[in-house]
């Protein structure tokens, strides 16, 4: 199944569903839902609420995060909200300002 | 500026997206899609798109909306009115309801269209006034 991206050039406002990776390269407002994994690249802008597989941020995401699996905030990724994950790490030079909820 | 019945099956609907931005066939989007950049859709798509690039509703792809893009190329099913400033192809298999306006447009055989073709093309020398005509085109009422 091929995955998702959105470009650099593109951005979505409303709700992206989706059984399969989502790739974040542009603009995402509205809901984000994926049954897989989730990567906001570098230059990318998430503002929307995140469920998720697997997560990774190098970008900008103002939401809450949930991730049935890992959440990883790269250096340069910029997070504000709530975070639940089984798992997180959050790099040096990665800004984020939330709560972490760990399910324990 | 023309209006071109084209029978060729040369169209490549089917080939990998080269484009960045890609909607994959297990995605589904309701809401605005506006950008620069060609957008190729696999999955669903409801709502508004508005791009200045190519979009491509590939095979299996289902798209309700209204799009103003660049080009378009429609292999898939799409519902919705078109304004598209250069060509719009609708190649064998696609399913489309809805008007499509652009500089030229193509059906290729085998698709299955539904509403009018809004297009201005030059009438031939031996044709009405020898001048271009500009023409709302055929109209096939719904």
């Amino acid at each position: 199944m091929a995955s998702t991206v959105i470009g650099a050039g593109i951005t979505i406002e409303g709700e992206l569903s989706a059984d399969e990776d989502v790739v974040v390269q542009g603009t995402v407002r509205g809901k984000l839902d994926a049954r897989e994994g989730v990567t906001v690249e570098s230059g990318a802008t998430v503002e929307a609420d995140i469920t998720a597989g697997p997560m990774t941020v190098a970008g900008a995401v103002t939401g809450n995060i949930t991730s049935t699996d890992r959440v990883d905030l790269q250096a340069g990724a910029r997070v504000v909200g709530n975070v639940k994950a089984t798992r997180i790490t959050i790099a040096d030079g990665a800004q984020f300002k939330g709560n972490v909820d760990m399910d324990v | 500026m023309v209006l071109t019945r084209s029978t060729s099956p040369a169209s490549r609907h089917d080939a990998a997206p080269s484009t960045q931005a890609v909607l994959g066939s297990g995605t589904r989007v309701r809401g605005r899609v506006t950008g620069d950049g060609d957008l190729t859709v696999l999955g669903q798509l409801e709502g508004e798109v508005h791009l200045r690039g190519e979009l491509c509703i590939a095979e299996g792809a289902r798209v309700v909306s209204d799009i103003d893009a660049a080009a378009l190329r429609v292999a898939g099913a799409l519902e919705g009115d078109v304004h598209v400033s250069g060509d719009v192809a609708v190649l064998a298999g696609a399913h489309v309801r809805g008007d499509l306006h652009g500089a030229s447009v193509s059906l290729e055989e085998g698709a299955d269209f539904d509403g009018r073709l809004d297009c201005e093309f030059t009438l031939p020398a031996d044709l009405g006034t020898g001048e271009g005509g500009l023409s709302d085109g055929p109209k096939a009422r719904r």
